[in-house]
């Protein structure tokens, strides 16, 4: 006999993490496309309009929202006490699991490979992708934030980081390679919520609803 | 900062300027106990060319102030000038097109630094010397011989290290740039560069680089000052020098050389259409309405935003005016490589093309997300198919359970 059970598979602290992660990556986006391509919407007097100031602001605030959130995420990774699921990144090193995922999602394969990871083998290359467009685009954006404010933490940061943007070749090539991971993100999210249906609808396990719940469902024999 | 703080900071403040003060005032002592005597009398220059005391008064502020010092220091700046002339320089040409040296010396009505520059000891100077030949190279080596560790050596343009440096040669005895590079800032006390094209490479190294031009630092190795700039503004370099003959030394850099004075904020922070940036008030096109009204260049291209330069403060031509101020966006020619990296000139960052296509990466990144939502809607028509009837054998399983 058959039995669905519900287990836990992602802490709160993981699931905050994610969400809080979520929406600062999405007001990121939408202020960082105003940014580089701005418009007048506003009418009147320039003394008292601030729009740019204002979505730049914004942008600021949920780009060190999002430097802190990736810390955390770097820490639950390693000291979670539930699961520190660091090696689970590493999943996409077993080739052999690898290919049979290739073959599940391009449906030559009914079934996916068996593995007592968290990720899948192309999952763990693709959140290791994402870690890799967090940590990039934060490093840049500190350097853009520090080359015009000029004190506190901001300007401690920006002091350790003008190395990298001379040896990157000044502010104009970070702000392109800022610029180029946005569309990153933007692709990376396209999939990413269309592969999380993929998943509930394929596998049945309630994927969607567990980064909300914590929880997924598991067939077990009695 | 806490008021109980505030007087402390003063003091140390004030105590740190003594000691500056105490330190400039024995080095300019050193300076005219053992360097020669002026060449030219600055002042009575200054009078031949129409400029008044009060002139000189108001530009020794200027500069003061140009070189983040308190006011103090203004008669100090201004005994520098009178013995600017005491430094020799020997300046070398390279790969460039003397655009320097032409924005250095030909203004229509030159100010005090352009007449500064003008009494400078120059010892050996391709542009402007009557020599020629073997007579030319006599006189550096000269200079070389009498001035050895004591001048300054000034150099315009990159050098060519393409077919062993040979793309340039120079002289009757057709010495490579590198060589005489090599040569000549072996003996000199400081090497200062001046414009892009020493400092970081300039045009000839910009892509696709056939000569294989680098700078003055990456070609011979050593530690330069760089005025950066296409060219640097003239109160750039004079300040420079002035610092070098007040204190004995160079004057402290950022991490690519060019001192800290001049080339320690962005354009963009100093710029008057700062406030029309951030009202989000833009030209779109030129001559719009928003240009007549002053708007910010950012998308006709402005590069003040990625460009460290003090042009917006100092401005040129005797502070008449400066690149954002005449209406056209800055193009950032005091950054490394800003051939490559600033382009295109007259249009954000964003629209830069590749291969002069049409394709920029807005375009590219809207074209994949394109492509991606159809490879979506194709993938999930797909898996609908091939697991139908995974999907009903697992309702009639719930069938057969109940
Ligand atoms: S004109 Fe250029 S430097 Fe000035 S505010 Fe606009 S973008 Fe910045
Ligand atoms: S405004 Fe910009 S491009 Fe123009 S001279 Fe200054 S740094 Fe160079």
């Amino acid at each position: 006999m058959e039995k669905i059970i519900s287990v836990k598979e992602w802490t709160l602290a993981i699931r905050l993490n994610h969400w809080a992660m979520a929406l600062s990556i999405f007001i990121l986006i939408v202020t960082g496309f105003y940014i580089a391509t701005p418009f007048t919407i506003t009418q009147g007097e320039t003394v008292d309009k601030f729009f740019m100031g204002n979505v730049r602001f914004v942008h600021l605030l949920f780009g060190v929202f999002l430097v802190f959130l990736f810390i955390w995420r770097i820490y639950l990774a390693f000291f979670s006490r539930f699961h520190a699921d660091w090696k689970d990144f590493l999943a996409f090193t077993n080739i052999k699991n690898f290919i049979h995922q290739i073959k599940f999602y391009l449906l030559i394969t009914k079934e996916g490979p068996e593995y007592k990871t968290l990720y899948g083998p192309l999952q763990s290359l693709a959140y290791l992708g994402l870690l890799f467009m967090v940590f990039v685009i934060c490093i840049t954006g500190l350097i853009l934030m520090g080359a015009g404010y000029h004190a506190g933490l901001t300007s401690v940061a920006y002091t350790i980081l003008r190395p990298v943007e001379n040896l990157l070749g000044g502010l104009a090539t970070v702000r392109y390679i800022h610029h180029v991971f946005t569309w990153f993100f933007v692709l990376f999210i396209v999939v990413h919520i269309y592969m999380a249906f993929w998943y509930d609808f394929v596998l049945k396990k309630g994927t969607v609803s567990s980064m909300i719940s914590g929880n997924v469902f598991k067939k077990v024999k009695e | 900062m806490a008021k109980g703080n505030n007087s402390d900071y003063k003091k140390m403040i004030d105590k740190h300027y003594k000691d500056l003060m105490k330190h400039c005032q024995s080095h300019m002592e050193q300076v005219e106990k053992t360097l020669p005597e002026p060449r030219e009398n600055l002042h009575e220059l200054l009078k031949e060319r129409g400029i008044t005391r009060r002139d000189f008064v108001k530009w020794t502020s200027a500069m003061t102030a140009a070189l983040m010092l308190p006011p103090i220091f203004k008669p100090m700046v201004a005994k520098a000038a009178e013995n600017f002339s005491r430094i020799p320089v020997v300046w070398l040409h390279f790969a460039e097109c003397t655009g320097c040296t032409e924005a250095l010396l030909r203004s229509s009505y030159p100010n005090v630094d352009d007449i500064l520059l003008e009494t400078i000891s120059l010892e050996y100077h391709e542009t402007l010397m009557a020599a020629s030949g073997y007579q030319a190279k006599e006189c550096l080596d000269k200079a070389l011989r009498d001035f050895s560790g004591k001048f300054i050596c000034v150099i315009e343009g990159a050098i060519p290290m393409g077919l062993d440096g040979k793309y340039l040669t120079i002289g009757p005895k057709g010495k490579t740039g590198l060589e005489i590079a090599k040569e000549v800032t072996s003996k000199a006390a400081a090497t200062i560069c001046i414009g892009s094209c020493s400092a970081f490479g300039g045009i000839q190294a910009a892509n696709p680089n056939p000569t294989d031009a680098v700078s003055i630092k990456k070609a011979i190795g050593i530690p330069t000052v760089n005025i950066a700039g296409c060219p640097p503004n003239v109160v750039n370099f004079t300040g420079t020098l002035l610092h070098y003959i007040m204190f004995g030394g160079l004057p402290a850099q950022d991490g690519l050389g060019r001192p800290i004075w001049a080339y320690g904020k962005r354009i963009h922070d100093y710029c008057e259409r700062r406030p029309h940036y951030d009202a989000s008030e833009y030209v779109n096109e030129w001559g719009d309405a928003g240009a007549l009204k002053g708007w910010c260049l950012y998308k006709v291209g402005c590069k003040g935003p990625y460009t460290y330069a003090n042009c917006g403060r100092v401005r040129f031509n005797e502070g008449i005016s400066w690149p954002i101020m005449a209406g056209h966006g800055c193009i950032g020619c005091t950054e490394p490589a800003f051939w490559d990296t600033m382009a295109p000139l007259e249009k954000p960052l964003p629209d830069k093309s590749f291969n002069n296509r049409e394709a920029t990466v807005d375009n590219i990144g809207i074209a994949l997300t394109g492509i991606t939502a159809l490879g979506i809607a194709a993938h999930a028509t797909a898996t609908a198919l091939r697991h139908k009837d995974e999907d009903q054998a697992t309702k009639q399983e719930v069938k057969h359970h109940e």
